[in-house]
């Protein structure tokens, strides 16, 4: 919210003789002309051309109408009550604020008009607030027609309220112009029974679709807060595995949550900007350089938050000393890592993956030995990223650089600051039948939805592998550690000659294999996203591919 | 918002608002006919997040996560609203079933959800509908609708009349927007002159001189090349064989667009009718219309209120009504046309009459009606319309997309798949000179034959000359190659280019060249993919498939001519990368790079300016001597050994001492000194600077003083300019400069920041406050860093030295360097790599010219052809210079 963005705010009235009139304004002088000492020299905006949009006909009352004039945007919430007890049996208000045409998430005020006009017409429809007071301040007074407003009063029967403590819906004004610019929200107390309440929200875009194979990374420390956050129970419960390393899917099994929700609650905390979302990192993933490199080139101060941020902490941790690490394969480089980030956690229970370890340490006093890591190593390794370069590659030829380096966190600094992108792989059929229409993948989901029609008379040994299949779909968390070999499922059966079996097993998993595998093979459907689906690893997925059918892999 | 927006209008009206003396404020005309109630508008969002379904491959992802995603969470509008507050729930109750919604067409807001509350605009309108029985509610108005004369977007005719008229002239030609709920009424109000006029007076014979000139320029108007959606194709009949020299801009590309028809009238026709004007409105006793009043309705979503707002009224709403008020001035066209649309109006609700019905009349018979039905049709579905008012004027109207992003957005931000992704575009803001045009290529984002066959459609004549320039547009040859190999002149050719680039129907890219290397897009719509198989397999039926292609291209990154099989494969070939091209499926991978400053080289700067410092001090002893002041004498030579300790302190970077008065005057006399060196050492110049002259960052007194290599002596400011500490690096780097691309705040130590927000702060200056202040300048590069230079255009007087030594290098050796530091050069390639000898001077002499590149902007496959060097000397030179370790590299597209 820009600060200080409303430049006014003032109360409009339509009188049946006397038109319409600006009874409150705030900073005086800001709307019409003012006599008083402390008023704004020329009025922000001529009031008398823009009148018939404050006070408009009745089509136009009780919604927000806004209008810009004279590089300002007024925003206003006419409101019109039809009772017999006023004269003309109309009461016609505006409650408008004044802010600057430029301002971008004007939205936000425009809700505080809107909640003001209705919250006004509430008061003035229980208890006459607003036309009581113009009645004992005589507002309408400087002429003969005095009478107009008493007579309402005394037919009525209200009580004239003491005059003298000056206008309650310019204090009203006043308070909310400060406290909305100062505070970005105000309470106001009004009667017993009414206050007000105005918080200005940011407009937030809508946030995107998340996906399984998603890792998010939550940018402030939600576990430090005091208050629990929500009462979101799905969200509750992943919080502590969100660490920029477990993907979604990953995340739900081990807080064992449905899928479904989990990604819906990811999706609130992605709305609310609390989350970014990674890839899926293992050593066997590319990266490269997007074009805004040159700003990490160029700019030291990122480079210095770089190597804070990468640089491994002398920590033992049973398995030897911070020296690179490098895992063979992705699964097991990813548990590595994990544990390593995950340690801390234990200890703070914060589940940030962010510099909070290094933070820790640091504390301790170990840092002191690190040698720094210089904005020229970075460089030189971000730059020698590139398409087509597996990261297990890229380490082994930038070893020597690499010492005292989290590999892990130098891409994911590189990927959160966008000047990294991953390269996803792809797969696409070349067959030249082209699969039928790709059915939505959760067909999976369900836990015994049929992949194959033939599933229900076929004996019951290929439950392992479709247990298999669906394995990350289900919300055990237990399952997901369990290695999955996809073809042993033939040697504890008996009955059938073992032959046989063995081929009629081979021909039931690769049908099967296949099917689900076909609509992955658009070319829409990266690797990681058939991984997580499948619950294998990068190798066997693209095995199975392959024995699918002719298939070409796209780098993207 | 640093991504381009997509194309989205979300233009729901357009409508036609009159105020005159006799009938008062009027809407003569809408269109759409039958027009989307206001409250359906706001209710009716499709609030969505575009894009990514089709990159992450989704569409169908996306209809199981609305189910599955749908059945958990049925109550989710109830449990938003206990979670969250008002606002917020609309928000992400939005964000939810826009995983569902995916309507490419014509909705698609980004960020719908913040309006607020839909239900309180229904809500009202029961209020209404029960206060003044008006049908308001969509389900009533789809069954009158067609016979509703009364309201129009769900309100009272007479009441928007008196909506959309502002009152006075306060509001002439300026915007006015007025919002009603989360819709917005944009146009532009034109008042008429106090003297009853529609547009100055102006004298004749202006006129005459000005319609010469337009008439000439209007020669190569002609070149006009239709585009398929526009309805009305008009060629202004003119003297197409007289070329002119001067170049034409296009039409809604003339500087100032829009000025022009007002002060000067854009054709010689149109100026020469404006005098008609002037005498038809004199004769009438003052003017019936006061003002007209064109007004687009759009319900543009709250994130990209401002900016869709803009482009609307600056680039449609502006202009269209500019160049009506043009034709009210030149014969009341538009009150004229007001009438009649009017009457026809009048006549057909009398008659009980259809909307639809009525309204296929007035568009029958009314220019102007249609001309608005035209602008509605096309740019509500991001098209171009081409507008026609009669036989003389004709314009183009389109809001301008973006053709290509240097900007992949990522996993949060809005997808734009297809977009060509390419810095290409970007324009660098220190290359004013050269127009860049004429080093690009047009790629024609439609065959040849389509659009020739589409000229000779449309066309009248000359069709041979511009067919015969479009089949010489090759995506192969920049234009400036192709003008020179027909005979073509360099304006004709930027003129099509510029013109079809206008008409979307081309793109500037960097030539294409076999030797340059080219990936599968990152932002490659891969949704797209199982449509362009077959059209690819099509065209190019002996080629690999159009799968394998992009497999090829996707690997490890090569020149795109290892793909070739052969040299007769070359052509086909080019054409599949063309194709390619345009599909926005693969785009160029370009190398960029700056240069790495060893230590050594620091060291040896150093060394040099302390010498020559140490000459320079000799030579004002000896000066000294020779002159009587004996004073002066005195302050001199404590002065320089005062001048020696700056030298140290520019070597410590931390410290800044402030010059004292003394020092300056001292430095002031220096400074006359050293004019007076160079005056006498003038045949000492060491090598021509000028490069680096002139930069803004350096003090004036350093171009003096560097000219001569023996004076040079660095002042004390030079520290300031100098980006070595990091605060003052911050300060001069220029922000990368495509503007939307800054490293994004988010930072992954933030949450480290707001927990300890001091401790990562107080780590930092520690290292700076720990390192022991170096006591005297060693000169050894241990005390030195390896750095880059980020801008050698803008660099520093030490940099530039540096710069300058280093070409020096390429020629000569070092042995001093060589050997005292050949222990701790990390890269012992240094110095040792062998040069040959003729490469390495053409380095040296080069160098200057190559340095303009090497700042991570300028790409350097774009070297060879904007200097008019051969590629093959420039490649070989980059890597000569690579090779011996000066340059840091990196390759994006």
């Amino acid at each position: 919210m820009p600060t200080r963005a409303i430049k006014a705010i003032f109360f409009t009235r339509f009188h049946y003789e006397k038109g319409s009139r600006v009874l409150h304004q705030v900073p005086e002088g800001s709307i019409t002309p003012s006599s008083s000492p402390s008023a704004l020299s020329t009025p922000l905006i001529p009031f008398s051309s823009i009148t018939s949009y404050l006070i408009p006909t009745q089509q136009f009352c009780d919604r927000l109408l806004t209008f810009c004039t004279n590089h300002y945007r007024v925003i206003g919430y006419p409101v019109c009550i039809r009772e017999g007890k006023y004269s003309r049996n109309e009461f016609i208000f505006n409650f408008a604020v004044v802010i600057e045409e430029g301002v971008g998430d004007w939205v936000a005020y425009g809700e505080v008009v809107r909640k003001m006009g209705k919250l006004l017409r509430g008061l003035e429809e229980q208890g006459g607030f607003l036309s009581r007071e113009e009645v004992g301040m005589g507002i309408w007074d400087d002429d003969e027609d005095k009478g107009w407003q008493k007579a309402v009063a005394r037919e009525v029967g209200w009580d004239q309220g003491p005059v003298g403590g000056g206008s309650k819906v310019y204090a009203l004004c006043e308070m909310i112009l400060e406290d909305l610019n100062n505070y970005c929200e105000c309470m106001i107390p009004i009667d017993d029974s009414n206050t007000i309440n105005f918080k200005l929200f940011p407009t937030h875009p809508p946030p995107p679709p998340i996906h399984p194979y998603q890792v998010p990374l939550l940018t402030i420390s939600l576990s430090s807060l005091t208050s629990p956050i929500s009462s979101d129970l799905t969200l509750i419960r992943i919080i502590p595995f969100i660490n920029g390393i477990h993907s979604v899917s990953h995340i739900a099994q081990l807080a064992d949550t449905d899928i479904s929700l989990t990604r819906k609650a990811i999706q609130h905390l992605v709305y609310y900007g609390c989350v970014l979302l990674l890839d899926i990192f293992s050593f066997g993933a590319v990266y490269a350089p997007t074009a805004e490199i040159g700003g990490f080139v160029t700019d030291k101060g990122v480079g210095e938050e770089c190597a804070r941020y990468v640089r491994v902490p002398r920590v033992e941790l049973g398995r030897g000393s911070g020296g690179i690490q490098i895992g063979s394969g992705s699964e097991k480089s990813r548990d590595e890592r994990s544990s390593l980030s995950s340690e801390p956690q234990r200890n703070d229970i914060t589940s940030t993956a962010t510099a909070m370890e290094f933070d820790s340490y640091a504390r301790r006093g170990e840092e002191e030995d690190c040698e720094n890591i210089s904005h020229e190593t970075l460089i030189g390794l971000y730059t020698s990223l590139r398409q087509g370069l597996t990261l297990k590659s890229w380490v082994l030829e930038n070893l020597d650089l690499l010492a005292g380096i989290d590999v892990r966190r130098l891409i994911t600094f590189g990927v959160i600051k966008g000047f990294l992108y991953r390269v996803h792989r792809y797969a696409i059929s070349t067959a030249s039948s082209l699969p039928p229409p790709p059915l939505p993948p959760t067909s999976l989901l369900g836990p015994n939805a049929p992949t194959n029609p033939s599933n229900n008379n076929i004996n019951v040994k290929n439950h392992d592998s479709d247990t298999a299949t669906l394995r990350p779909l289900t919300h055990k968390p237990s399952m997901a550690s369990t290695t999955f070999v996809p073809r042993d499922n033939g040697v504890r059966e008996s009955g059938l000659k073992h032959h046989d079996k063995e081929r009629l097993d081979s021909l039931l998993t690769e049908e099967r294999d296949a099917l689900p595998l076909v609509r992955f093979l658009d070319g829409m459907h990266c690797f990681d996203e058939m991984c997580t689906e499948l619950g294998l690893g990068e190798k066997a997925v693209e095995e199975k591919i392959k024995r699918a059918g002719e298939v070409a892999f796209l780098w993207r | 918002m640093s991504l381009p927006l997509p194309p989205a209008s979300n233009l729901h009206a357009i409508l036609l608002v009159t105020k005159s003396r006799s009938l008062g404020p009027r809407l003569v005309f809408h269109y759409p006919p039958l027009s989307p109630s206001a409250a359906a508008l706001a209710s009716n969002k499709a609030p969505a997040w575009f894009g990514n379904q089709t990159s992450t491959g989704s569409l169908d992802d996306s209809h199981s996560s609305s189910s599955d995603w749908g059945s958990s969470t049925e109550n989710e509008g109830a449990d938003d609203d206990i979670e969250a507050g008002s606002r917020t729930s609309g928000g992400r109750g939005s964000g939810r079933t826009s995983a569902s919604h995916r309507d490419r067409e014509k909705h698609r807001p980004s960020a719908g959800g913040a309006w607020g509350r839909q239900d309180s605009i229904d809500e009202e309108d029961a209020d209404l509908d029960d206060d003044g029985g008006r049908k308001t509610n969509g389900s009533r108005k789809n069954q009158g609708g067609d016979y509703d004369w009364n309201t129009v977007l769900g309100f009272k005719v007479d009441a928007l009349e008196k909506m959309l008229c502002p009152a006075n002239r306060s509001f002439n030609k300026r915007r006015f927007e007025l919002g009603v709920e989360n819709i917005v009424f944009v146009g532009a109000p034109m008042f008429v002159r106090e003297d009853g006029l529609w547009k100055k007076a102006r004298r004749k014979k202006d006129k005459r001189t000005l319609e010469e000139k337009q008439q000439a320029e209007n020669a190569l108007a002609n070149l006009h090349i239709r585009h398929p959606d526009e309805k009305v194709v008009h060629r202004r009949e003119g003297s197409g064989s007289t070329r002119t020299g001067s170049f034409v801009y296009p039409e809604g590309f003339e500087p100032g667009y829009g000025h022009g028809m007002i002060s000067g009238a854009p054709s010689g026709a149109v100026s020469e009718a404006g005098s008609d004007t002037r005498s038809n409105s004199t004769t009438d006793n003052g003017p019936d219309m006061t003002m007209f009043n064109v007004v687009f309705v759009l319900n543009p979503p709250a994130l990209e209120y401002q900016l869709r707002v803009k482009y609307m009224y600056d680039n449609v709403t502006r202009k269209y009504a500019k160049a009506l008020k043009h034709e009210q001035a030149r014969f009341q066209y538009v009150w004229k046309e007001s009438k009649k649309i009017i009457n026809i109006k009048q006549r057909a609700k009398d008659n009980g009459d259809s909307l639809s019905m009525a309204w296929h009349e007035i568009i029958n018979t009314s220019p102007l009606a249609k001309s608005i039905a035209i602008m509605f049709d096309a740019i509500s579905n991001d098209k171009i319309a081409h507008i026609h008012f009669d036989a003389t004027f004709n314009t183009p109207f389109q809001i301008p997309q973006p053709d290509s992003t240097p900007y992949l957005p990522n996993a949060l931000e809005p997808q734009m798949p297809g977009l060509w992704l390419t810095t290409s575009n970007v324009i660098i803001e220190e290359d004013n000179d050269a127009p860049v045009a004429q080093h690009s290529a047009l790629l024609l984002l439609e065959d040849t034959e389509t659009l020739v066959k589409e000229l000779e459609g449309d066309a009248k004549g000359n069709t041979t000359a511009i067919a015969f320039y479009l089949r010489n547009i090759v995506p192969t040859k920049s234009l400036q190659k192709i003008s020179i190999k027909h005979n073509i002149l360099a304006q004709h050719i930027e003129y099509i280019a510029s013109h079809l680039v206008y008409w979307r129907r081309a793109r500037l890219i960097p030539p294409l060249h076999p030797r340059d290397t080219y990936i599968l897009s990152p932002n490659a719509d891969m949704g797209a993919l199982q449509a362009a198989i077959p059209a690819y397999a099509t065209r190019f039926p002996t080629s690999p498939p159009l799968s394998k292609m992009l497999s090829m291209l996707s690997g490890k990154p090569r020149p795109y001519r290892t793909f070739i099989p052969t040299n007769e494969h070359r052509e086909a070939y080019m054409d599949i990368l063309a194709w390619l091209m345009r599909g926005g499926w693969v785009t160029q991978l370009r190398t960029f790079a700056w240069v790495r400053v060893t230590a050594e080289i620091k060291a040896e700067v150093a060394l040099e300016l302390e010498r020559e410092a140490a000459i320079k001090k000799a030579e004002e002893v000896r000066r000294q001597e020779m002159s009587d002041n004996d004073s002066l004498t005195e302050s001199m030579f404590s002065g320089t050994d005062k001048r020696s300790s700056f030298l140290s302190a520019n070597r410590e970077r931390e410290r800044d001492r402030p010059g004292t008065p003394l020092r300056r005057n001292r430095r002031e006399r220096e400074r006359e000194r050293e004019l007076d060196d160079e005056q006498m050492d003038a045949s000492t110049i060491l090598s021509p600077r000028t490069a680096y002259r002139g930069s803004p960052a350096r003090p004036a007194s350093d171009a003096g003083s560097t000219s001569s290599n023996r004076t040079t002596i660095p002042l004390p400011s030079v520290p300031t300019t100098r980006p070595i500490s990091p605060s003052q690096a911050q300060v001069q780097a220029k922000p990368h400069r495509p503007s939307p691309l800054h490293l994004k705040a988010a930072s992954p130590s933030r949450a480290q920041n707001t927990r300890s927000p001091t401790n990562a702060h107080k780590l930092h200056l520690n290292t700076h406050s720990l390192s022991p202040s170096l006591p005297s300048p060693p000169t050894t590069p241990q005390t030195y860093t390896p750095s880059l230079v980020s801008s050698p255009q803008k660099a520093s007087s030490l940099e530039a030295r540096w710069l300058e030594k280093i070409g020096q290098t390429f020629q000569i050796q070092h042995p001093h360097i060589a050997d005292t530091n050949s222990a701790t050069n990390p890269d012992p390639a240094i110095h040792d790599a062998v040069v040959g000898v003729g490469l390495g001077e053409e380095i040296t002499e080069n160098w200057p010219i190559l340095l303009k590149y090497f700042d991570g902007k300028h790409a350097l496959e774009d070297i060879a052809a904007r200097e008019g060097i051969k590629r093959k000397r420039v490649w070989g030179w980059i890597t000569a210079v690579r090779e011996a370790g000066w340059l840091v590299v990196v390759r994006h597209w």
